[in-house]
């Protein structure tokens, strides 16, 4: 039972209710609830509301994963939950309704990282890490690049944005071109209609740059960028090539994330490198990750896009390492961490 | 109106006035995207001594920084319309500084009086400042920070 723990996982760190239910290294359901309508209603995110919308779904979307996985509470090995970082009052939700759920069926219960639960997530498809990695996690809310040993000891953060995460530039930059949000899906969409004709910068590259902050990322710059190169063609006049300037923004962006990411696998001296996140759903990141990764004999991990975003599979995934590795569960009285830190994967 | 070149000028005249700072103070800052207002945040953050990254929280909406003064950084670029019991904040905003990115039309109510800095970005990239005082001693506060004419 213990290599292969049937563990339920709880996400309710930002828009989406996700539970998820994993035996060992395989996916049994993965059920998912958005307020992303509700908050269009208030007009934008408010994290009340989310906090609110969380409390009314979780319940159901506990019960209809339960369903899909075809197996009662009863059966669970242990309980895991997101407990950060995250919108505090929506972790809150999560972390406050597991523990119910644990105590009432007396089963463990794991506080894990969210950020780490994106890279755990990747050994539902792709089975269990064999070495070290390099994890480079991409999201609306992050952009940092780690080193990965032993998940379920913990990981060593290289580099961060220092501004603007990369999803992020997406949204903004999407709003720029009139674009609806999340900005992700739709700028991958026209950048395949365009060309990449603009040389947009590509921030913290330059050799100054290269010495103090070789693995971090900076992306308010080229939303600038964008927002310069848009409203000057405006000012003349002149119709703004949406496609091609979608396509341009698109190849700054993954240009420079794929470049440190396989940098930081060369100076760690490391063969596999894994992406997550909601922009690791991005169609030309993964591919030119996969490009350059391989000519440096690197593997690249990156799991389908539906588990890229945030999800209660991957909390669930986390969960499952942690048991099988032993670890002792979280205390009932863990706290919800807003700030929780890389160097933490539970609590 | 005060001229700022690089966005290292920018967060040097945070650090300005971060230093005219006490708490309970409310900042607004508007200003179109890529203006500056997350580094003019990062600058404030650096006077004020207060610790962690400041960086963009417009997916978290707010985070708080701990320091001698906290720094409360709200970024209501996602919010429509908002009341500071919907942040969920683990502070005080009477024991802190609170910047309020994006809060044009928003953010006022959050305080009695507020200093409003509009940032605009000119076509040779440049980035022009406007503070406005908005009631309490704001005026007589900033003196030293506006040019000597």
């Amino acid at each position: 039972m213990r290599d292969e723990p049937l563990v339920l996982g709880i996400e309710t760190s930002c828009d989406e209710t996700g539970v998820g239910i994993v035996r060992g290294h395989t996916l049994l359901a993965d059920a998912l609830a958005s307020s992303v309508d509700e908050h269009a209603r208030f007009g934008g995110v408010v994290p009340e509301v989310a906090s609110r919308a969380h409390l009314e779904a979780l319940v159901p979307t506990i019960n209809r994963a339960l369903d899909d996985a075809g197996v009662k509470l009863a059966d669970l090995d242990a309980i895991a939950v997101t407990a950060g970082p995250g919108l505090a009052g929506a972790l809150l939700v999560g972390v406050a309704g597991a523990k119910g759920l644990a105590l009432a069926t007396e089963k463990p219960i794991f506080g894990v990282n969210h950020l780490a639960a994106h890279v755990a997530v990747d050994t539902l498809e792709h089975g269990p890490f064999t070495g070290p990695a390099i994890a480079l996690l991409v999201s609306g809310g992050h952009s940092s690049l780690l080193r990965v040993d032993d998940l379920s000891a913990g990981v060593t953060p290289m580099g961060a944005t220092i501004d603007d995460a990369a999803g992020e530039a997406f949204d903004k930059v999407a709003r720029l071109l009139g674009m609806p949000f999340p900005g992700g899906p739709p700028i991958d969409r026209a950048a395949r209609e365009g060309e990449a004709t603009v040389s947009f910068p590509r921030g913290l590259t330059t050799a100054r740059d290269l010495q103090s902050h070789r693995f971090d990322f900076s992306f308010s710059g080229l939303k600038t960028a964008v927002a310069r190169w848009v409203e000057a063609r405006e000012r003349d006049g002149s119709p703004v090539p949406v496609n091609d300037v979608a396509a341009s923004f698109q190849e700054a962006v993954c240009d420079v994330l794929t470049m440190k990411a396989i940098d930081a696998c060369r100076h760690a001296g490391v063969q596999t490198l894994v992406i997550g996140g909601g922009v690791a759903a991005n169609s030309r990141l993964r591919a030119m990750a996969q490009e350059r990764a391989a000519k440096h004999g690197i593997t690249v991990r990156v799991p389908r896009p539906k588990l890229c975003t945030d999800n209660g599979a991957m909390v669930a995934a986390l969960g499952s390492h942690l048991v099988a590795a032993g670890r002792r569960p979280s205390k009932l009285d863990f706290p919800a961490d807003s700030a929780m830190s890389l160097s933490l994967i539970g609590v | 109106m005060i001229l700022l070149t690089t966005p290292d000028d920018t967060r040097a005249f945070g650090a300005r006035l971060a230093k005219l700072l006490r708490p309970g103070d409310l900042i607004i800052l508007n200003g179109p995207l890529g203006a500056g207002k997350t580094a003019l945040t990062q600058g404030i953050g650096v006077g004020l001594g207060v610790t962690g990254d400041v960086t963009s929280p417009t997916f978290v909406i707010s985070r708080v920084h701990r320091g001698p003064v906290p720094l409360v950084h709200v970024d209501a670029y996602r919010l429509k319309d908002f009341e500071v019991d919907d942040l969920d904040l683990d502070a005080s905003v009477d024991e802190s500084v609170t910047v309020v990115e994006w809060g044009h039309g928003m953010a006022e109510r959050l305080a009695d009086s507020y200093l409003e800095v509009l940032i605009s970005r000119r076509d040779d990239d440049t980035r022009e400042i406007e503070l406005v005082a908005h009631r309490g001693d704001w005026a007589d506060r900033l003196a030293p920070l506006l040019p000597q004419t």
